[in-house]
């Protein structure tokens, strides 16, 4: 007997020593686009995903409400257009080196200088190190939300990047390798395939036991394929741009479904140059035609889970200057045909073009859905499918770009001016987000003012005026407010895409993996 | 100069013209395709300013002819330019996806010739019986739906409902195997980690089996449909009178014959998979340069198209001069007409 326990002891301890403390917990995830891991180069989710991780930035948005909060920056100070930011002294870049004012100064001038992704945001930035940890950032006219803007300048390792490039900016060197102070540090970097990451040790705040050890974003996956690997167990969260259908099988599979919302909408821009689109009765008249709730249900995954929300207006519920709930859009035939009697167009001769994005096949589900909203009222359209690339080149002018387009657009900072000036301010028209050409010298002002505004109060009320206004000239139908829609595995908990209370507003920053649960199922 | 050396040298001095012309229409072709490169590469956001800057850097503001030049410069460096999708240069985009496309298609072309041509033997010796009649409905079945449909198919039924093989990727995330020649069985055999090599084969099999199967039914059809016609040869006559066992009519005077053109088209399909293979990566999300190729024209990544098509065109050009080399090894008629007509 004493044998036999002497025997099951010792091959207990050999277990315990063969075995390690914790096995290694991986999550895997994937984004359709190859995710850019240059931050300066960053624009879209992918990139975002990889930038919150890998860098971190001055504040960060507060979780579950508006304002922000400081992060690698103890704290700030404004005095006029000059921000003076304390940087904290405890924070170490992966490579070991500390981070100073220095590096700060050199990430602004390097987005600056490569003017690629996001850079716009800090045209006109002035940066200056007062000394280690005071750096002040001037601007060359007053910009509001500035303190949102900071949310897209990741700081990079000044000394490493020059340590391993023979350039300034070390574009070849950061487009396959990481030097922030993320909590999470590129291991490998394949654009065909993955970025591996891994938790860092250094990371300058307490990372949990929980969030995952190392971390594979796969590029590119098909539906067919994310459906097979997630039931299999092998895949944790799976992209927004999965079709609803797959979502839904996933969803009754078990998977659950994570969220995030309120940074933008899906819109149908109406070329306002453009016969009969030039006139603003024509243009609420495909307003109110417009069925919404029909939309809505296109999109919906569950009872509970859709991909989107009813619109209000213009600004999507939760910004500055949103309309309440109770005031959702609907379809309104009355309303439309009383909107075409005073159109001065002839509904029976008008040929509305209404473009889809080929890349977004979904698309073509809401422009069949229009087409026959407008058949209701005597109007006929043709719908065109536009790649792209194509698409951007043709909004470059008023007369080629087409009389609807369908895009979804988003608050790049989460400030509505990140969504809104760029889409109807008369200074940036035919890019991509403002093919409806509008020049209106109200929604300018509001726009002006809400970059200006001093206070909370001030913007909500600038862009109260601005909504207002967008609703009364109708350049565009506001379709719905979106929300993105996750399927994933229950072996990942995410609070930042699960919890209202815990969410950034700001998209891809739930994705910050440190604040991730693996859970051991 | 033997007649195989003088062929040779023929094919070489052809597939240097068609190179030249293919490399002269895709640089055509991709510049007419709509989009502005620099406009799609410096993403949504960029202004006029950034844009104009980006072309006149790409040389885009030039004439056909002088970009033209500028391109066949930079090839004769060894310079392909950089990839605007990858952001790297589009040689190490190339040598890196390149082994991961052929390690897939040298399977895939092993498995066809493999199965394709014994089951044009087994139809053709057993022709109008139930043998044949099977062959047939397996090879019309595998003509007629493409790759990627089997790619689907053979992942639900063996990677979904009964999981026996791996559904993406090359090899199992736990290895981590230096990349020496980019093939993963080698590589894997290199380092002697005898698992990862398991793992490596285990990721290729439902992959390459998609790829094949269509190539399968095409060599089998085809070589039925020679040897079929070479069984009504007098000579297979005159073999059957001597006696000669069934066997070794098939194996040394009616297949040998009916191989030539069967080896033909199978060389232009093994060929055709580099470029057929995309959907196939897609599905399986195989980080392959075919999956990489669409992507970068749907980029309009002016360097990366030409330097995939320029790779696909030149392992075409290679595949289909060891074709005419085989075909001249197997039919000396071939090979001397090749001398007298020089």
């Amino acid at each position: 007997m004493m044998k036999n326990k002497a025997l099951i002891t010792a091959l207990c301890a050999a277990t315990a020593l063969a075995s390690p403390a914790f096995a290694e917990t991986v999550l895997r995830l994937d984004e359709v686009a190859v995710g850019e891991l240059d931050p300066a180069k960053a624009s879209d989710y992918a990139d975002s995903i990889l930038m919150f991780n890998v860098y971190d930035t001055l504040v960060l948005p507060a979780q579950g409400g508006p304002g922000h909060t400081p992060h690698l920056a103890a704290g700030w100070e404004v005095d006029g257009s000059t921000y003076t930011f304390t940087l904290r002294d405890d924070v170490m870049f992966q490579s070991g080196n500390k981070m100073t004012a220095a590096d700060v100064v050199y990430s602004v001038e390097r987005m600056q200088a490569l003017g690629a992704g996001l850079s716009y945001l800090f045209a006109g930035v002035k940066a200056a190190a007062v000394d280690d940890t005071t750096v002040t950032l001037t601007l060359e006219t007053p910009y509001a939300p500035f303190i949102a803007s900071l949310v897209r300048l990741p700081i990079v390792d000044m000394a490493h990047v020059k340590a391993n490039s023979d350039s300034e900016w070390g574009e070849e060197f950061l487009s396959a390798n990481g030097a922030g102070t993320g909590a999470y540090s590129v291991t490998s970097h394949n654009p065909q395939e993955e970025t591996v990451m891994a938790k860092s040790d250094s990371y300058f705040l307490n990372v949990a036991d929980v969030a995952p050890d190392t971390v594979r974003l796969r590029y590119g996956l098909e539906p067919a394929t994310v459906r097979t690997l997630v039931a299999q167990g092998e895949h944790d969260i799976a992209s927004q741009w999965l079709p609803p259908e797959v979502v839904q099988a996933l969803a009754k599979d078990g998977a659950q479904l994570l969220t995030e919302s309120g940074t933008g909408g899906f819109y149908f821009k109406m070329n306002t140059q453009k016969a009969p689109l030039d006139n603003v009765n024509c243009r609420l008249a495909l307003s109110a035609v417009f069925d919404y709730g029909t939309a809505i249900q296109m999109i919906a995954i569950n009872d509970d889970v859709s991909g989107g929300s009813p619109a209000t207006g213009a600004i999507p519920v939760g910004m500055f200057g949103a309309n309440g709930a109770d005031m959702a859009q609907a379809q309104d035939l009355d309303a439309a045909k009383a909107y075409l009697a005073d159109c001065p167009y002839d509904p029976a001769e008008m040929n509305l073009e209404i473009s889809w994005i080929a890349e977004v096949p979904l698309e073509e589900r809401f422009a069949l859905l229009m087409q026959s909203n407008f058949n209701e009222v005597g109007i006929s359209s043709s719908i065109t499918k536009l790649p792209w690339a194509l698409f951007a080149e043709q909004v470059s002018n008023a007369e080629s770009t087409p009389h609807i387009s369908q895009l979804f657009v988003n608050a790049v900072t989460g400030d509505p001016d990140t969504l809104l000036y760029g889409m109807y301010h008369s200074s940036t028209p035919g890019t991509w987000q403002s093919p409806e050409y509008l020049n209106d010298a109200e929604v300018d002002a509001a726009l002006d003012a809400g970059r200006t505004a001093t206070s909370d109060a001030e913007r909500e009320a600038a862009y109260s005026a601005l909504n207002a206004r967008l609703m009364a000239v109708a350049p565009t139908i506001y379709g719905f407010d979106r929300q993105s829609v996750f399927a994933a595995s229950n072996r990942v908990k995410v609070p930042a895409l699960s919890d209202p209370a815990m969410a950034f507003g700001l998209d891809g920053m739930g994705f910050s993996f440190r604040l991730m649960e693996m859970t051991g199922e | 100069m033997s007649g195989i050396l003088r062929l040779l040298l023929n094919r070489l001095g052809i597939s240097l013209i068609v190179l030249v012309g293919v490399s002269m229409l895709i640089f055509a072709i991709a510049r007419i395709i709509p989009g502005d490169p620099a406009r799609i590469a410096l993403g949504p956001n960029a202004n006029a300013e950034q844009i104009a800057s980006l072309r006149a850097e790409m040389h885009l503001d030039a004439s056909l002819p002088v970009q033209y030049g500028h391109f066949v410069a930079d090839v004769l460096r060894g310079d392909l330019g950089m990839s605007l999708y990858t952001n790297r240069p589009v040689t190490q985009d190339i040598a890196q996806f390149l082994p991961a496309t052929l390690e897939l298609v040298f399977l895939a072309g092993f498995i066809m010739v493999a199965f394709g041509l014994p089951l044009g033997i087994l139809a053709a010796r057993h022709r109008g019986r139930w043998q044949d009649h099977l062959v047939r409905v397996i090879a019309l079945l595998t003509v007629s739906a493409p790759g990627f449909v089997w790619a689907v198919i053979l992942m639900l039924l063996f990677a979904f409902y009964l999981p026996l093989f791996p559904i993406a990727g090359r090899i199992s995330d736990i290895y981590d195997i230096e990349r020496t020649t980019g093939f993963l069985t080698i590589d894997t055999l290199l380092v002697g980690n005898w698992a990862a090599f398991g793992s490596a084969v285990h990721h290729l099999i439902l992959p390459a089996i998609a790829l094949s199967l269509s190539g399968i039914g095409q060599a089998a059809r085809l070589t039925r449909a020679n040897m079929v016609e070479t069984y009504e040869k007098p000579y297979i006559e005159m073999a059957q009178a001597y006696g000669f066992f069934p066997s070794r009519i098939a194996r040394s005077y009616a297949f040998k014959p009916s191989l030539i053109p069967s080896l033909t088209i199978i060389g232009l399909d093994f060929a055709a998979m580099l470029g057929n293979a995309f959907l196939v990566e897609a599905v399986f999300a195989w980080p392959g340069l075919s999956r990489y190729g669409v992507a970068v024209i749907l980029r309009k990544d002016l360097n990366a198209i030409m330097g995939t098509v320029l790779i696909i065109a030149i392992t075409f050009l290679i595949v289909n001069i060891i074709v005419d080399l085989m075909i001249a090894f197997l039919n000396p008629r071939i090979r001397y007409s090749t001398r007298g007509a020089s």
